[in-house]
């Protein structure tokens, strides 16, 4: 399956409104979804799960951008607690009961705190940043989570989808024209829904319609997450802390990143100056 | 289902708005308020208790109609499980389905609708 690019006048939209295109082009389309896309399951990637069996009992933490919940089960056995954030009220209606237990779920903004300051032990954001079009709605989003966690020992995990996609994702990425050898990164990716079911005739057969949404992504380069990630650091005074530096300053460490399954992801710890 | 861990973790962020004259938001307008069974785990709570604000979580549980909490946290051998089944209780089994919450200092109000509380601000209200 081609990902559509966005034509000049589409890009044209994305810039003069970033925050109406992502409402056409990303709210609007999973609350049509939301039903559909809950039943469609997947299995967790190993490093979001190997993230969560880690924690220590007793965190809590926010999943940032949690659509249909499907990470807010993985609660250790209630031995950690999960918060999830959305805006979409048709996912949240589905995460509100993620895996046929009651869950914490919350209406809002992946840009905004609405948050004690450091309230949460770690936060996650799973293939949601990607659905933000401009690159300084990018950087709040991370800040935003910088700004969730604890400033001592908080982690945060994020996932993007990047423009380098295997086999498997059966997606295929065109090439941008403006630029030779590079990929288009502002895509429309299709999402069919077979639902509307009729009587035909008689009412003994029925005919499937399928109705076709285009949901926006922005793609990932090598390295851009990790820029990214660098640069809302910087807008919070957040040093990124390299080997053995233990430095004066408050600070962020990378702690891995890498591509696992057409995704770009980091892990990152704060900690505190002296700790 | 606004349960009162996650008030407990909410602030408003509305344009001036500054943790801790932000925080904790009021209970307004409760029209549904229901406790249902959740599952206990002692270690889990046990380990999250530094995590709370503990006076607003004593207020906003009295002010819901329940006083079973302690004016001060309590340490060591208080932390026995009586205890830590009443915080079960108000932590997690008390849902606030319909009402709504407010700044105690701008009083912005964050609607919340069955069970879910909507924190989204339009954008000229957003602090950054």
């Amino acid at each position: 399956m081609a990902l559509a690019p966005h034509n000049t006048s589409q890009l044209e939209a994305l810039h003069r409104d970033p925050a109406l295109h992502e409402s056409t082009y990303v709210h609007a389309v999973y609350d049509s979804i939301a039903d559909h896309f809950s039943q469609t399951r997947y299995k967790p990637w190993p490093i979001i799960a190997a993230f969560l069996a880690s924690l220590a009992p007793g965190s809590i933490g926010l999943d940032s951008g949690c659509g249909n919940g499907k990470y807010l089960p993985l609660d250790q056995g209630g031995k950690i607690m999960l918060v999830g954030l959305d805006r979409s009220l048709g996912l949240l209606a589905h995460a509100q009961w993620a895996g046929g237990k009651e869950r914490h779920v919350v209406r809002g903004d992946v840009m905004n705190v609405c948050w004690r300051p450091g309230a949460f032990d770690f936060a996650i954001s799973i293939a949601t940043i990607h659905h933000l079009c401009t690159l300084e709605r990018r950087r709040q989003a991370v800040q935003a989570l910088l700004q969730a966690v604890s400033s001592s020992d908080g982690r945060v995990l994020i996932y993007v989808w990047a423009t380098e996609q295997d086999e498997l994702s059966k997606r295929i990425v065109p090439v941008d024209p403006e630029k030779a050898g590079e990929k288009v990164q502002d895509v429309f990716v299709p999402w069919k829904k077979a639902a509307v079911q009729r009587a035909n005739g008689a009412g003994t057969e029925t005919e499937t319609e399928t109705e076709l949404h285009q949901r926006y992504y922005h793609l990932f380069t090598k390295d851009e997450l990790g820029d990214l990630v660098r640069e809302a650091a910087k807008c919070l005074g957040l040093h990124i802390l390299q080997g053995e530096d233990s430095s004066e300053s408050n600070g962020l460490r990378i702690v891995q990143e890498g591509w696992e399954r057409s995704n770009w992801y980091i892990e990152l710890l704060l900690t505190t100056a002296g700790a | 289902m606004v349960k009162l861990i996650t008030h407990n973790l909410l602030c408003c962020h509305a344009r001036g708005c500054n943790y801790p004259d932000n925080f904790p938001l009021t209970f307004k307008d409760v029209t549904q308020l229901e406790v249902r069974e959740a599952d206990y785990n002692a270690e889990f709570l046990q380990k999250m208790m530094p995590r709370l604000e503990w006076k607003a979580l004593v207020d906003t549980a009295k002010e819901l109609g329940d006083t079973s909490l302690p004016a001060e946290m309590p340490e060591g051998d208080a932390v026995d499980e009586e205890f830590l089944r009443r915080l079960h209780h108000v932590l997690l089994e008390v849902h606030v389905e319909e009402g709504a919450m407010y700044c105690p200092k701008c009083e912005h109000k964050y609607p919340i609708l069955q069970g879910i509380p909507n924190m989204l601000l339009a954008e000229h209200e957003i602090s950054r």
